[in-house]
């Protein structure tokens, strides 16, 4: 290090971050040389935890892994069980869980949108933004009573059905979501102070993007194109007409632009999905001490945040043996380090915020020993011991 | 001998005491106005529309714990917070708002040449104490804070100089007073016999004013040229040390900058606290909330600037520009 350089931390508690993570920014003058970044701040223990309580209530468990795609998470936990267990869900299902697997990613991306306006300093923007998301929640907080964490799936269908006296009103109210995205796309694409902040910052080449695994919007803004609700279609998107947005750029404007065109189509697919909802059962019936039969299965969805993998193994019980939860922004913070890489102190929040990380879905718990290049689990009990050494001994000097 | 009215106008009115209450009154102003342009409601509860809103804050912050970082360097850390306050408030005491004695006056309370470039000198002494406190923090959010503000200091200081050598040079004075006098009398002088050079100089001034209200956005660190306190970046930099009484001083510091620039802008171009019908004061607090208005409906309306970025814009477009502004004056006082 030379005596230009110094060590800057943005975290683990930091305005930029709305979760805790820890980037350690290596820094020249204004300009950032090396990022190390550390998560593992927030771990909560969902995977352990849920091997312990039966299917149904893990959905609601699994729903709190993410409080904004909480939805999405629900979803592919619902699809995996139904996997391992045989149930075919009814058509109806299917299309009221597309409805609002797409409100949520709506509502997530308007924020989105205003988060980064704040992080570049337009307030303004923001609270247009806000305002306007308020519409989405509105809707979503009338067919399920909650604004987050809706608990509108559940195994082998959907928990409420939406009354067809519903649906010309929220065919309105996402016909003026549809007009303020419109506005919102022109606004981002135009307004020459969003771009001089976002145009070239946090570039990632496609070669990189692909090399390092990147998923979902941060990814398609580098020009890959893919998402897995046209490549490994799931519910009834194969039946719903959309174009998956991509940008060149791979910058931080990139991402804002595949963000409001992602909006556009959000509100097209619920749209359709109201217009075109079948007739039938909403749900097939699964008790609540039901077993699953024996088997495994890995199923993907596409989040909000890019792609969601959840994993499970069921050993004949009536409840999990084991699940593994991989969230998006565990995929992307290894091109997120290389986007912050020659950028300026200025420009760290934006570009943060850029990948829409969320940590706390993201942390786990693993024991690396850097030397010897070993990692490594431990069970309850050896980490109890292991944390009562560490405060007593004074292992922390 | 120093007469009753003079302490009286020093410490009361136009003095110490009015000087802040407006300050709080702009704090309010500025709140409420970009409250209402980002669709938000902004102080409604404390007074009249939230008016006392900025007093019963700045209430809060004094009676809040008072630290100080054993890091930091202790003099300088306790001293500046002081004179962030304190200059403004001095510099205030230069521009012509009200005579205390009498109604239809507005001499200063104190007034002599060169008063115009004590003024600018104590712009930048704000600017060095600003630096020094985010330095004496001993912070590092402290020390980019105040870094940045170094940095923003060369783009907007010298075309903000130029600026205000503009009127200087045609009322023939460095006295803000005697500036204020001559553009009543050249206004009179266009109102009994107009003609085009006059008409002229008028569009001069108002190009003038235009890039001098942005180089005070800048100098107040209102948005877009926030950097140096950019809270999502270096949370609130150069201020992140202050807390209680000094971070009390240094809000109401910064409000007492805005009453400075918003009274130094109505003395250079918009003709000082004069007009018809009414007294000066009234003329002064419409004037000046004119100014205020279009500070922060500026601020309101973009997004913040990179440090770089504002850099090349200010080298590229507001020096030249004011350079260019004030060869215009000089042609134009030749033909006058």
């Amino acid at each position: 290090m030379s005596d230009r350089e110094f060590t800057i931390p943005i975290g683990p508690q930091h305005p930029a971050l709305k979760e805790p993570a820890s980037f350690l920014f290596k820094v020249d003058g204004e300009v950032v040389v090396d990022v190390e970044p550390r998560i593992g701040y927030n771990h909560r223990g969902i995977e352990k935890a849920m091997e312990a309580r039966t299917y149904i209530q893990n959905l609601y468990l699994v729903e709190r892994v993410c409080g904004i795609c909480s939805n999405a998470h629900q979803t592919l936990y619902a699809i995996n069980v139904e996997d391992v267990a045989g149930i075919q869900i009814p058509p109806r299902a299917k299309y009221l869980r597309m409805f609002v697997h797409e409100l949520e990613r709506i509502h997530s991306h308007l924020l989105w949108v205003g988060v980064a306006a704040h992080e570049i300093g337009f307030d303004t923007l923001f609270y247009y933004v806000w305002r306007d998301r308020e519409v989405v929640l509105d809707i979503l907080e009338e067919i399920s009573g909650n604004r987050v964490n809706y608990a509108w799936v559940t195994i082998g269908g959907v928990r409420r059905d939406i009354s067809s006296d519903k649906i010309p009103k929220f065919q309105k109210m996402l016909d003026i979501l549809a007009e303020r995205t419109k506005y919102y796309t022109q606004v981002a694409s135009t307004e020459s102070t969003i771009i001089n902040r976002a145009s070239g910052v946090g570039y990632c080449s496609k070669a990189d993007m692909i090399r390092l695994c990147g998923v979902g919007p941060h990814a398609r803004a580098s020009g890959v194109n893919k998402d897995t609700r046209r490549d490994n279609t799931y519910l009834a998107y194969d039946e719903v007409p959309f174009e998956v947005v991509t940008a060149e750029s791979g910058d931080v404007f990139a991402n804002v632009l595949v963000r409001v065109g992602e909006l556009v189509q959000s509100v097209g697919i619920a749209k359709y999905a109201l217009d075109h909802l079948p007739d039938g059962p909403i749900r097939e019936r699964f008790t609540p001490l039901q077993k699953v039969p024996e088997g495994e299965a890995t199923n993907m969805v596409e989040a909000q945040r890019g792609e969601d993998i959840h994993y499970i193994c069921s050993k004949g019980d009536n409840k999990p043996y084991r699940y593994k939860i991989r969230a998006p922004t565990l995929a992307n913070i290894p091109s997120l380090v290389v986007k912050l890489k020659g950028g300026y102190i200025a420009d760290i929040p934006i570009v943060l915020a850029g990948i829409d990380p969320c940590f706390s879905c993201t942390d786990r718990t693993i024991f690396v020993d850097e030397t010897r290049e070993k990692t490594w689990d431990m069970t309850s009990d050896e980490l109890r011991r292991y944390g009562i050494r560490w405060y007593s001994d004074g292992c922390n000097k | 001998m120093v007469a009753i009215s003079d302490i009286l106008s020093i410490i009361v009115f136009p003095g110490a005491l009015f000087i802040v209450a407006y300050a709080l009154y702009c704090n309010w102003l500025i709140r409420k106005t970009v409250a209402r342009l980002q669709n938000r409601r902004g102080p409604m509860h404390t007074g009249y529309a939230g008016l006392l809103q900025p007093f019963a804050d700045l209430v809060k912050l004094l009676a809040k714990e008072d630290i100080t970082p054993s890091a930091a360097n202790k003099t300088l850390f306790q001293s500046v917070p002081i004179l962030i306050l304190a200059l403004p408030l001095a510099a205030v005491f230069l521009v012509p708002i009200q005579s205390l004695t009498s109604l239809w006056a507005y001499t200063p309370i104190a007034s002599f040449e060169g008063d115009l470039v004590i003024v600018l000198l104590i712009f930048s002494l704000i600017v060095l104490n600003v630096f020094l406190a985010g330095w004496s923090s001993s912070n590092l959010f402290g020390a980019v804070g105040a870094t940045r503000v170094a940095l923003t200091t060369l783009a907007y200081e010298i075309p903000l100089v130029l600026l205000m050598m503009g009127p200087a040079i045609l009322a023939g004075s460095f006295s803000i007073n005697k500036i204020v006098a001559w553009e009543v009398a050249s206004v009179q002088q266009f109102i009994a016999a107009p003609s085009l050079w006059g008409l002229l100089l008028g569009i001069v001034m108002l190009i003038g004013f235009a890039i001098c209200i942005l180089s005070l956005l800048a100098e107040l660190e209102m948005r877009p040229f926030d950097m140096a306190e950019a809270e999502t970046e270096i949370v609130h930099g150069w201020q992140v040390e202050f807390s209680g009484k000094k971070l009390a001083l240094l809000v109401l510091g910064r409000d007492v900058k805005v009453v400075l620039a918003s009274a130094l802008l109505t003395s250079l171009f918009l003709g000082g606290p004069t007009g018809p019908v009414l007294p000066p004061i009234v003329w002064f607090v419409i004037k000046t909330t004119l100014c205020v208005l279009i500070l922060s409906n500026l601020s309101a309306l973009f997004a913040r600037f990179r440090i770089d970025q504002m850099l090349r814009w200010a080298w590229e477009y507001l020096t030249p520009l004011a350079v260019l502004q004030v060869m215009a004056i000089v042609a134009l006082s030749w033909v006058i």
